[in-house]
Parts: C-alpha cells; structure tokens; sequence
C-alpha cells in the first residue's frame, strides 16, 4: 500500500480529464539533414571537438608511452592493441576502453559500462583512449538508439554514456576550459 | 496587491536595473550565447519542425502522464532499482534523509540540478549533519559563495574570474590567479578528492525514458557521472513532468536542448542510468533510487489552458531571450525558476498571491514564446495567469476601481471624450502629476494636443 | 471597398497626427476611408491588466461598431493585434471584424500590393519592430520595404532591432525601473546606427523611446510610420 503513489497517480488522471490544446502538428519531412559521408564527418566534428585521432600503429606507441599509469577495460580487444593494465582506475593517468558506437553526426562516441569496462573507466582519468573498429561508425543518434535497443533489449546495461569530445566547461565568464571534471583528452584509435 | 514579496522583488530589481557592470556583464554573455545558438540552430534541417516534434512528444507525455508513469516505475523496479513518489518537498527531503541514515552517509556529492534547489534538499542534508557538496563548477563557487544559483544553465553568469579568483582565496587557501583554466583545475583538484570519498551521488535527472525505465543526464563537466559511478548510492530526484515516452525520443530531445542551452551539437556527455551495478559490472552503486517529486505539478496539470508549461526541458532559452530577465538578472526574481518560465510555473504554487507580481514583471514581447524549442505559449500564459489573479482578487480595491470607472467610460463615446477632455485639461495644466510619477521621474512625457483626431475629423470631414 | 479608420484611444488623444497621416496616406491611394465616431477603445489595458471580462465587453462594441467594414485599418501594431488574436480567444470565435482588421503597413503591402506611396523623407532613420507588429502580426519585412521606397530616405538597421523597447502599456509604470532600464538599452542601439530619427509602427513604442531621448536632450527625434509615408 503506497499512499503517496495513489494519491499521484489519482491527480494526476483527475488532472487529464480537462483537454489540452494539441500544439503545431510537425511535418514528415526530416528533422536532421542527411550525412553523406558518415567517416568524414565523424572525423571534422570529433577534431573540432578538440578529440584526437591516433592515425596509426606507431603513432599508438607514441602516445601510450607518454603515460606511466594505464588502466584498461580488460577485453581482449584493448589488450591485444595495448596490452595488460599497470594501474587501476583511480590512480591512473589514462583509461583505455573499447566502445559501443561512433556517432557521425555529432562526433561521439557511445560507451556503456560492458563496452567500457564499467561506470568510471570512461570519465575518471584525465585522459580516455577509445579503441574501436570502422564496422562501429553509425550516421546519426537515430541509427544509434535503433541499434543500442537492438543490442542491449533483452538486458540493458546499468548506465551508458553517449561522449561527444573531453570535459568542458564555460561556467567562468564564457571561456571555455577543458578537462573540468571528465577527462581534459580524449583519443580515438581505430584497430582496423 | 503589495504584499513583501512585491516590495522585495521591486527593490532588487531597482538596485540591478541601475546596475550598469551587473547589465553589462550580462548582456555580453547572453551576446556569445546568441551567437553559439545561431550556429547550433543549423545543424537541424528545419528548426521549426524541430521544435513542432518536440512539442509533440511532450504534449503526448503529459496529456498521457499516468500511464507512462507507471511504465517507467515497473521498468526500474525490474531493473533493480527502487521508485518513492513524493507528493512534497517535505517529502522528498525526508526520503533522502532517510537514506543517508539508512546507509550511513556522512558526504554526499551532487550534480546540477533545479529540483534539488526547489526541495531545498542541502539545507536539510546540512542540518541532518550530512556534507553535501554542488560539484557543478559554477553551483559549487555558488555554493562556497553561500548564494542561490543565477540562471538555470550558467549559474554564475553573474561573476568574473576576478570574482570567483577572490572566492577561491578567501575560502579554498587557493593563490590568486586571472587564468580560467587554472581556477577550474583548482576546483577540479579539490572535488576528485569528494568524488572518491563520498558515500552518495545525488543528481537530477533530465529526461526519465518510461520504455526503458532510465533517467537521462546532460552534462558538460562529468561530474553527473561521478556522481552516478563512485559513491555506493545513488539518488535521482525528478519532477514526474520529466517523463518521455522512449529512448529514440533522444535522438531529437538531447540535440534540441543542447542547441537551446548552449549552441552545442551535443553536450559532452549524455549519460543513462537504469539501475544499480549489476553482478557482470566492474562498478557502480549498489542501490540507485529514482524519487518522483510532485510538489504542486499536478495543479498545473490539471489547468488544461497551462499544462504545456510542463513541456519545459529546462534549456535556458526563454531567460536568454527575455529583456527583463537581461536588466534585472536571475536573483532579484526571488525563486528557484526564475525568467518567463518561472513566472508561469510560481504562480501555480500553493502561495500564489505572493507570487503574482510575477506575471506583471513582463511587456509581453514573447521573444520568450519565439524561442522555446518546444514550443510553450509563455507571454500568453503570463496574460492567462494575470486574468487568474484578477479573478481570484489579487488585485487591490484602487486598482479595481481605476479599471470599473475606465471601463465605463470606455462603454460610451460620449462618456470617453467627456473623460478624455477632463484628462487633456488635467494633463496640459500638469494637474496629473502624482498619477504620471511612476512615469515622468526619468522619462518625459508628451503634452496632448489641443484637438484629438475624432475632434479634426469631425471639423473637417463635416467641411467636406 | 469601404475601409474603416480604427483609430486607438491613445493615438485619439495624444498623437492624433498619426491618425491623419494614415488617413492622408490612404486617401493618396484612393481608398473609400470612413471613420466610426462611437470607437473608444480596444480594450487592451483592461486585457493585459487581467479584466477579461470588461476586455471582452468592449471587443463585442468593436465587432459591432465595425461590422459593416470591409477592412478596418489601424496605425497600432498592438491594438490589431489584440483584435486579430486576441478577441477570438476573448469571444470564443473570430467574426468579420476581427479577421478583417490589419495594420496600416500590412494593409498597404498586403492587401492593396502597395510598397512605394510617392513618399519623401530625406533623412537617416532606423526601424524599431514593435513587439505585437512583430511576434504577433508576424510583420517585419513589410515597413521595411514602405521606408525603402521612401524618396531621398537613408534606412539603417539597429543592433537590437527586435528587443523590446520596455513599454508594455502597465508595465512601464508597475515596473518602471525595469521599463526605464530597457528604454535606455534600447536608445543606445538607435544611437549607434547614427540615425537622427526612429521610426515604428507603434506610437506606444515611440512614445516611450521619445520619453527617454526628450529627458536626456538628445537629437534624436521619434516618427510614426504613418507620419513618414505621409511626408512629401
């Protein structure tokens, strides 16, 4: 017996029984233009995000031998491409985690807490690498949503996170500062 | 009516209005926004359409309120997660703090979020003797400031780095310092160390998804996801207008509010919670509880006339684009929403005659209306919400009586320009002084004609 | 076509100039003008003010004194408006009256297919859009194309064109700090474009912009739209 839900539920009906006017009817005609070129278009609003891209293999060896501390999400992709984790999340200075999808029109990348190795993996360290595959690239967050339900129906993750370039903030007078809480870079390396 | 309120949201307003730095500092950030907006606008085919979709998956939420609220409770009960309906603030708070006495928390780290701010949910903590600290960059310099925030998405719009610098000294030990970047890395520094030690998260939530039983967070920062991923509990508190029928609806609602906040494709995460860490998870909470807040909205759902006000997606758009708010800024309103949806929403509010300058506090330009993504009828609702006051008789006697003898002079020609000959008399003989006060003590005001059109047409159109 | 003059009570009383420009105007132009002499008052101030139900009485007068009308043209943004789109919420459903009242530079563009009306004024003016001209008879192109066709006329646009001047009938004097501190937002958007006149629909806009530069002596005059069309 939930009193407090009953009497909700009760306003709430009671409320719905007065009409509310139905607003402009919206047309079928496409809410967003169509993306040509899902790849280049994922790399320009990634890049203008200030997201970097590892172009290849030694590039990769480069930047992953910039950090002393690695945390990964254990898969057998990241540990074949990076190898076995040094650190754990806490301590780390980048986080390495596969991905669920890569979102053209907006230059994101979707990770959930089974693509990613968990909840904090993807947003504690300072800096995050994404691994992922070309055969991930999705046009727009319609495509996306489609294939997240298609994906994950019979059993949802506890929590997804759709990432569109590293930590901001504009709350001092409008300058924009990376890295607010999340982590200041993110960088994507395709394995494929 | 006067009533304190009034007076006190009179002088604040008198004080900010004359303020030239507050005004200046305002409009050169509602300026960046315009132009951040202008361009976010683009990247949607058709913005119009747009916002008619998005007012369409609203008006279907809530005109269908129960039904996807029982569907979104069954979904994150199976999920695992538990559900409180809250028919009050008072109610809402003491579930929390029921909570935290339950699993022992003594830190608690929270996300931006309004309804927290409406429940007055820290106080309570603060008393309870529970530390509960706004990790928001902007509610967190608000929060050491010991002020409410300024604006539903930039809360400190109203400071600068020289302000917040200032702040940083004062309370952090922090050094002085005219960089941005580094008074942010300063509070970065500062919250991790909560994050990691906190015993619960608290957060809003945006957007509650009835199909899939999530609630959906927009953030730049990451500190939602903080909040969501280390403590071992997680509280969301949301207002039950949150509601939307399915996930896909984001693909146009998460776009539209981050074009609307901020001129952004996408705020840098939009994250979804749909239960506790499961046995295959690495992390995450052990407990997540979802607290459905009433607290007054279904009076206003119930007004058929102003139940779209419950559309709002909290975006920002209408406090950017209104020129009081512009003047006078978020403070002086005295109310946790604040700007034209604010003056909708307050009046609904069991103290409504307090409220009920509000409404008044506009010259219904309705830039507010033009702007919202999905597609409230704000001034005319602060036209329907002043008929309201009238008919409930917020009005003072003088008032009233100003507009029974104006109407019954309007009744009748002859008594309109017997009225109107007394005014013009009155006026070129500057015998209406008192009455023009609120007027002519900063502006002129013209002197009338001798002869008024009906006069000129009636001399001359009888000539001809 | 039997064209109504439907003249607001603050334009009768207080800058019926405007009144005779529009009249002037539209007799150039041939049109059958007549005035209804039992008009006083839209009843905006009552509406606004929260008095539907005297706002309401005095939209039934109106319907009935321009009934007859084929088109009732006004030189007020708001009073259309509050005719247009407000008296049907207010009656319950839009008649002849109220769908056939326009606004004086609606009507000239709109419906006689008229821009230029053999108008000179050999100045440099900036356009100020009355919120109702604007948000809600949806007119911003149309004054625009009449000043343009304007002899010897240099037209130049303000900063903050479309924000609010401050007036709000009521408003300006329940709020008049805020009103004020719009006014003077404005003014300085009119003061940077150079222009020694602004020009409206709306003789309320004005007249709250001419309260402001009148007290701070500034040379800057206010004019109607009307007025201009009407200038030879």
């Amino acid at each position: 017996m939930n009193v407090a839900r009953d009497n909700i539920l009760r306003r709430v009906h009671a409320a719905l029984s007065a009409e509310a006017l139905r607003p402009v009817a919206p047309t079928s005609a496409p809410v967003f233009p169509p993306i040509t070129d899902p790849e280049a278009r994922f790399r320009a609003e990634f890049v203008a995000l200030r997201g970097e891209i590892i172009e290849n293999a030694a590039t990769l060896r480069a930047f992953v031998n910039g950090f002393a501390k690695i945390a990964t999400d254990g898969s057998e992709l990241t540990n074949k491409i990076i190898g076995e984790p040094n650190a754990g999340v806490r301590e780390c200075d980048l986080g390495v985690t596969g991905c669920d999808y890569l979102v053209a029109q907006t230059g994101s990348i979707i990770v959930s807490t089974l693509s990613a190795g968990g909840r904090a993996l993807s947003v504690l360290p300072p800096t995050h690498l994404v691994i992922a595959q070309h055969e991930q690239m999705v046009g727009d967050l319609a495509s996306a949503t489609a294939l997240l339900r298609k994906r994950y129906d019979k059993h949802w993750p506890s929590a997804l996170s759709v990432i569109t370039g590293p930590s901001r903030t504009a709350d001092i007078e409008k300058i924009l500062v990376m890295g607010a809480h999340g982590p200041k870079r993110l960088a994507l390396y395709f394995a494929d | 009516m006067t009533t304190p309120t009034l007076l006190q949201f009179e002088r604040d307003a008198t004080v900010k209005a004359a303020d030239l730095r507050h005004r200046a500092v305002i409009q050169k950030n509602i300026g960046t926004y315009n132009i951040a907006v202008a361009n976010g606008r683009t990247r949607f085919a058709d913005w119009q359409n747009a916002r008619s979709h998005a007012a369409a998956i609203k008006w279907e939420t809530i005109n269908h309120l129960d039904r996807y609220l029982e569907q979104f409770e069954q979904n994150v009960l199976t999920n695992g997660g538990h559900v409180f309906w809250a028919e009050t603030a008072a109610d809402a708070r003491e579930h929390v703090l029921q909570l935290a006495r339950r699993h022992g928390v003594q830190k608690v780290v929270k996300s931006k979020s309004m309804t927290t701010e409406e429940i007055h949910l820290n106080e309570a903590l603060e008393a309870a003797g529970i530390h509960s600290i706004e990790t928001d960059l902007g509610e967190y310099i608000c929060q050491i400031r010991g002020e409410r925030p300024y604006h539903i998405v930039t809360p400190v719009m109203h400071l600068t780095k020289a302000d917040i610098a200032q702040t940083f000294q004062e309370k952090l030990g922090a050094p002085l310092t005219d960089s941005a970047e580094e008074l942010a890395m300063i509070a970065r520094a500062k919250l991790r160390h909560e994050f990691m030690t906190a015993d619960m998260g608290i957060t809003g939530g945006n957007f509650a998804i009835a199909d899939t039983g999530m609630i959906a967070l927009t953030e730049n920062e990451g500190n939602a996801r903080l909040s969501f991923s280390l403590p071992r509990v997680h509280v969301a508190i949301i207002g039950i207008e949150k509601l939307i029928p399915r996930l896909e609806d984001l693909a146009l609602l998460w776009p539209l509010l981050a074009a609307s906040g901020t001129g952004q494709a996408l705020t840098a995460y939009n994250s979804l919670i749909g239960g506790p860490r499961q046995e295959r998870e690495a992390d995450g909470p052990q407990e997540f509880h979802v607290i459905l807040l009433d607290n007054g909205r279904t009076r206003l759902l119930a007004d058929g006339e102003q139940r779209d006000a419950l559309h709002c997606i909290r975006c920002g758009a209408c406090l950017n684009a209104c020129p009081v708010y512009s003047n006078i800024g978020g403070h002086a309103y005295g109310t946790t929403y604040q700007g034209p949806i604010g003056s909708v929403i307050t009046p609904h509010l069991p103290d409504a005659q307090e409220w009920s300058h509000l409404p008044y506090a506009s010259s219904l330009c309705g830039a507010c209306t033009e702007v919202c993504p999905v597609r409230i009828d704000l001034h005319h609702h602060l036209l329907h919400n002043r008929r309201n006051a009238i008919q409930r008789r917020f009005d003072g006697p003088i008032q009233r009586f100003l507009f029974r003898a104006w109407f019954w002079a309007m009744q009748s020609p002859v008594r309109y320009a017997v009225a109107a000959k007394l005014g013009n008399i009155a006026l070129r003989r500057g015998l209406a002084h008192l009455l023009l006060k609120p007027w002519t003590a900063k502006r002129e005001f013209p002197t009338p004609p001798k002869q008024s059109f009906r006069d000129y047409w009636r001399q001359h159109e009888r000539r001809a | 076509m039997r064209v109504a003059l439907f003249i607001p009570c603050f334009i009768d009383q207080l800058f019926p100039n405007v009144g005779i420009a529009m009249a002037t105007v539209l007799r150039r132009l041939q049109v059958d003008v007549y005035y209804p002499p039992d008009q006083t008052c839209c009843g905006q101030p009552a509406f606004n003010t929260g008095y539907w139900d005297e706002a309401r009485a005095l939209a039934r007068r109106y319907v009935e004194i321009f009934a007859d009308a084929d088109a009732v043209v006004s030189p007020s943004g708001s009073c259309t408006a509050m005719v247009r789109n407000f008296y049907p919420e207010l009656l319950g459903k839009p008649t002849q009256a109220t769908t056939h009242t326009y606004e004086f530079s609606e009507f000239l563009v709109k419906h006689l297919g008229v821009t230029d009306v053999g108008a000179r004024f050999p100045q440099r003016v900036t356009y100020h859009d009355s919120c109702h001209a604007l948000r809600e008879l949806r007119l911003q192109d149309e004054p625009r194309q009449l000043l343009r066709h304007v002899q010897g006329l240099e037209l130049v646009e303000m900063d903050q064109a479309e924000t609010c001047c401050g007036f709000g009938g009521t408003f300006s004097v329940k709020f008049p700090m805020i009103s004020y501190a719009m006014d003077e937002v404005k003014v300085s958007s009119i003061q940077n474009t150079g222009a020694r006149y602004v020009v409206s629909t709306d003789s309320s806009c004005l007249m709250q912009i001419d309260g402001y530069l009148r007290r701070l002596n500034l040379p800057i005059k206010t004019i109607s739209l009307a007025e201009v069309l009407a200038s030879t």
